[in-house]
This record gives structure tokens, C-alpha cells and sequence, in this order.
């Protein structure tokens, strides 16, 4: 496997969605690779901090009272 | 309040499965609507939804799953045409440089990854990366990446075939590390004041004081922000 390979796939390794046979190719790479090793750290930090920045929203209570309260009406008084 | 009845006993099953994803699905309204009001207005249909056709959802099979694909389509039903389109300007900006280390990378010219800037990148230049992203590219990169989804599960959420969802997560994820990067290159510009700090991929040639300080300030503009 070359780094061009190895750049196209990386996502597929870091998902853990990488079959077997490609794993084999791609840790072969890895070891050799020092670059490419740290793209994948490097990958890892930008998700960290997409979760980091975009995880925050939580439901506020209002929304979840209404909700509630509907589904004990048995779904009745949903605006749609 | 009578006991036994079905209707109260179907929404109190129902509140105890559904109700722990109420964040999860707020969060991705959220992202997507990018309006708190608009996105508490897409949860509660979602549930309406989901409350309605509960009976069709099969025992044993992903809820979760089940749960953010009727998200997904109410929101392209209702939401998705009312939202503003990304800022035009910052995409555009934003697609040069993407497409230009996608050549990069096919010619084998295979740059370090930009560790450094990392470290500028606050939570808001994330956000409005994230929030740049068209919705299509925003969906896969949220229930990968925010939900944990598997790429079987986002292909049932998003009703696409696996090599989309694949290349929707590959480029989608791509732009958002390239904008992201280009908003931490404005927090280094601007905070130092030095060219240096300033390593623009659309210019290669070495940064110089006079011509670099306009550059930066054309860049700014441009950016929008």
C-alpha cells in the first residue's frame, strides 16, 4: 500500500469499518509509514474537537415537558 | 385516568424507549436547522412521528436508527427549504482550498497533516464548519462522527446505498477539516499580526510583509465574518 492508498482509506480504518484484507495492507503501512501514522492521530484530533464543539445542544426542558405530556395524552395535543 | 387503557399504556412503552434520544435528536435537529426553534419544531414532530407509527417498528431492530430517519425526512420535508442556504462566500473559499489539496494529494504531493493550527481552533470555528457544510454532508458527518452511527446504519437512516454514505462521510469531512483550519489561520493572523503564521496553500510563494498584510486583508473580508 502507498500513502496515496493509505490516505484514501484512513477513514475507513479510524470508523473501524476496515475489512481484513485491506487491514493487513494498511497496518503493513503504518508500521513503515511515520507520516502517515500521524494522520491518523491528526484525524482523531479533528473529530475530538468537532465532538467537543457541536455536542452541546441539549433538549431544553421545555421541549421535553411538551413531549412528555403528550405521549400521557396518548399522542393527543401535538401541534403538527 | 383509567388503568389498562391501551392508548395511555402505548405512550408510557413509548415515553420509557423513546425519550432517552431526545438530546441526540435535538442536537442533530439543532445542526441541522441551525435555529433553536426550528429545531425543537422538527423533535417534536419527530416524536409525533414516531409515536404514530410505533406499531411498525420491528421488535429487535434498531431504534436509534429508526428514530433519526423519520428526523431525517421530516426534516427534509419541512425544514430543509426554509433553511438560509451556508454563507455563499466562505464555501466557495472553502471548496478552492479543498480542491486544491485533493490535487495535491492525487500528484503524491503529500504535506505533514497541520497540526499546529489545531491548537487555534476554538469550539465556534468548529461550529460554523460544521454549520458551512450543504445539509447533505452535514447529515452523514453528524451521525458518524456526533451519533456514532455505523456506515450500515447511516446508509438505513439516510436510505443510500453504502459507497454514498462512504463518500459523502470521506468528502464531507474533508471540507469540515479544511474550513476548520481556515478559520484557525484567521485567529493566528489576526492575534499575531505576523505573515509567518499566515501559510496560505493558495499561495506558495514565501509571505512578505507589504503584499501579505492586503492578502490578509482581502482574505478577512472575503471570509464574511
Amino acid at each position: 500500500m502507498n500513502c496515496i492508498r493509505f490516505r484514501e482509506t484512513i477513514f475507513l480504518y479510524t470508523d473501524n469499518e476496515m475489512e481484513e484484507e485491506l487491514l493487513v495492507a494498511f497496518r503493513e503501512h503504518l508500521v513503515l509509514c511515520p507520516e502517515c501514522a500521524r494522520q491518523i492521530d491528526y484525524t482523531r484530533r479533528v473529530r475530538a474537537l468537532l465532538k467537543q464543539g457541536c455536542s452541546k445542544n441539549r433538549a431544553p426542558e421545555r421541549l421535553r415537558k411538551r413531549i412528555i405530556i403528550s405521549l400521557r395524552r396518548g399522542g393527543a395535543g401535538f401541534q403538527s | 385516568m383509567g388503568k389498562g387503557n391501551t392508548s395511555e399504556q402505548r405512550g408510557w412503552d413509548f415515553e420509557a424507549v423513546a425519550m432517552p434520544f431526545v438530546d441526540s435528536l435535538y442536537n442533530t435537529a439543532y445542526r441541522m436547522t441551525r435555529n433553536a426553534q426550528d429545531a425543537e419544531d422538527l423533535v417534536q414532530e419527530t416524536y409525533l412521528k414516531a409515536y404514530r407509527y410505533y406499531d411498525k417498528f420491528q421488535e429487535g431492530t434498531n431504534f436509534k436508527a429508526w428514530l433519526f430517519k423519520i428526523l431525517k425526512n421530516t426534516f427534509i420535508n419541512h425544514y430543509r427549504k426554509k433553511q438560509q442556504a451556508p454563507p455563499q462566500s466562505d464555501f466557495a473559499d472553502i471548496e478552492d482550498a479543498f480542491e486544491t489539496q485533493v490535487s495535491r494529494e492525487a500528484a503524491g504531493q503529500i504535506k505533514s497533516p497541520e497540526e499546529e493550527l489545531l491548537e487555534d481552533v476554538l469550539d465556534e470555528d468548529v461550529q460554523r464548519a460544521l454549520d458551512s457544510l450543504p445539509p447533505d454532508y452535514r447529515m452523514a458527518v453528524i451521525l458518524a462522527d456526533l451519533e456514532g452511527f455505523s456506515y450500515k446504519e447511516i446508509a438505513e437512516i439516510l436510505e443510500l446505498p453504502l459507497g454514498t454514505v462512504m463518500s459523502r462521510l470521506y468528502r464531507g469531512r474533508k471540507l469540515l477539516e479544511t474550513a476548520m483550519l481556515d478559520y484557525a489561520r484567521e485567529h493566528g493572523y489576526l492575534r499575531d499580526g505576523k505573515p509567518a503564521k499566515m501559510r496560505s496553500r493558495r499561495d506558495s510563494s514565501p509571505s512578505q510583509a507589504g503584499p501579505d498584510e492586503k492578502e490578509g486583508e482581502e482574505y478577512r473580508r472575503k471570509s464574511g465574518s
